[in-house]
């Protein structure tokens, strides 16, 4: 199994304060990793860095073997982002807005049967005419999802899924993600210890735009000696500020 | 698919479906002209006012409706920068021509629309009033605004890429009614002279009404059409590109 992404000393700097300190990370290809950390911790940036939104300051970045800065074309054409914020179009309907991203990413005679399959395989053949300002919470993120797993990326950027759900539509949501992994890579950012604890393969702590540990359940509560994500990461946060 | 017509198609609905698009788009203009005419029937012939006679109300009815494209224009880029729906196609291989020819075209064919259905209303009129307008004047008309529906289209493109969709609304309204007053559609800048005219001729929008109030006649000499038409079809090229490299560098900046 090769890399799906390869960081090497991966900064950004915004004037003086830094988003993100030196990020060295490889992530194999299916893959599912969360990056947990509080608000600030340099998560998004992470995302938006490796997702060609923004320039990284420093280092290296590479998605299937093609580095972020050097080659964005290609690597836009690799990676599904779904956004931490509501990024639907309101008027459109379902089908639409799926319709649309389909004919972005694919070609003419892939792009219908795309839509159909992932209509069916999210559950979504109720409200394929409902147009996207009428969904609830939960539907709206799970068409985010939709659309941007219909180009068929092969790596999934999911910036906090479930941000702001109730525990009925966040659990759907986790289904609805337990069900594309192994399928492509997927990198899922959460400040929620159970969300990355329930779905992720491995684990990257970061804080104030460090890496503070990165490895399996297992692996982080060896590390710390204490049962549970939480208990570890309260752990390692403390230590941290004691060291200050 | 070609992405700069998928994403003229989005913008196209998005615009359709929003209600507040008819009123302002189609509805207000078609209401001016109705009550322009009966201000007109009001008017003494003997005044020789004819500003608001169909003939002349039409064209200039034509480009106050297209001053309203600006304005959903620039609601539509604002609204957009302002999500994060903007941020998803960012990291897609959308290029930033795909982007600035999606929000122009819509808005092209918007116009388009929107005159044939002005100029609809204009006939109406002309029949109930009893002066004759020329359908195939009309047809004509409703081809030589399209370049000055470019240059609204471009200003609108301008205004949402640099303001908020807070602020480029009440912008461009400010646009709107120096653009109606200045470019003689509610009443005779040349007429008015002095200062008045001297800026309304270092703006594009009198000459926008000048083309369609002589093609709604067939004046089509050089004087009356053909020089305004150069100067709209300039106009709107150099603000379309202009629009465009300024939205490329916002593109940019946002992900730096």
């Amino acid at each position: 199994m090769g890399y799906a992404i390869r960081t090497e000393k991966l900064t950004k700097r915004y004037k003086d304060k830094v988003a993100v300190d030196a990020l060295s990370l490889t992530v194999n290809e299916g893959e599912l990793i969360a990056l947990l950390g509080v608000n600030g911790a340099g998560k998004t940036t992470t995302v938006k860095m490796l997702t060609c939104l923004t320039k990284p300051t420093e280092g290296k970045a590479e998605i299937m073997g093609h580095d972020v800065a050097e080659d964005p074309e290609e690597v836009k054409r690799l990676v599904g982002v779904s956004p931490q914020d509501t990024s639907v179009a309101e008027n459109l309907t379902v089908r639409e807005n799926l319709q649309f991203m389909a004919d972005i990413y694919l070609p003419k005679e892939k792009a219908k049967p795309a839509v159909e399959k992932i209509i069916k395989a999210f559950s979504l053949e109720e409200f394929i005419n409902k147009k996207a300002r009428l969904l609830s919470g939960g539907y709206k993120r799970k068409l985010s999802i939709a659309m941007a797993v219909i180009g068929e990326p092969k790596v999934l950027f999911l910036d906090e899924p479930t941000l702001g759900l109730d525990v009925l539509a966040r659990r759907q949501l986790w289904r609805e993600i337990e069900k594309l992994k192994k399928s492509m890579t997927i990198i899922l950012t959460t400040h929620y210890m159970e969300e990355a604890q329930s779905l992720a393969d491995r684990i990257v702590i970061m804080n104030e735009g460090k890496v503070k540990a990165i490895g399996t359940l297992d692996e982080l509560e060896n590390m710390t000696g204490k049962k549970g994500l939480e208990e570890v990461f309260v752990t390692m946060a403390e230590t941290e500020a004691e060291g200050e | 698919m070609n992405r700069t017509i998928v994403y003229a198609k989005r913008n196209f609905i998005e615009t359709f479906r929003d209600p507040l698009s008819w009123i302002f788009c189609i509805g207000f203009p078609v209401v001016m002209l109705l009550i322009m005419s009966v201000v007109n029937s009001a008017i003494p012939k003997e005044s020789g006012n004819t500003l608001f006679r169909i003939d002349n109300l039409a064209g200039g009815v034509a480009i106050f409706g297209q001053m309203f494209i600006m304005l959903f224009t620039a609601i539509s880029v604002a609204k957009d920068r302002g999500t994060a729906f903007l941020t998803r196609l960012y990291s897609s291989p959308m290029k930033s021509i795909n982007f600035i020819g999606g929000y122009i075209l819509p808005m092209i064919v918007t116009a388009f629309i929107q005159v044939i259905i002005s100029l609809t209303a204009a006939v109406i009129v002309s029949l109930v009033t009893g002066y004759d307008l020329s359908i195939v004047n009309l047809l004509l008309t409703s081809v030589a605004v399209m370049p000055s529906a470019l240059m609204f289209s471009s200003i609108g493109l301008l205004f949402g890429t640099f303001f908020n969709d807070k602020a480029a609304p009440g912008l461009c309204s400010i646009i709107i009614s120096v653009g109606s007053i200045l470019g003689g559609i509610w009443f005779d800048i040349e007429g008015v002279g002095g200062i008045m005219k001297k800026i309304g001729m270092c703006l594009p929008f009198m000459y926008s009404t000048k083309v369609a109030r002589a093609s709604v006649v067939r004046d089509l000499g050089f004087k009356e059409f053909a020089l305004p038409l150069m100067i709209v079809s300039c106009s709107a090229v150099i603000l379309t590109v202009f629009a465009g490299i300024v939205f490329r560098f916002k593109m940019r900046a946002d992900q730096r």
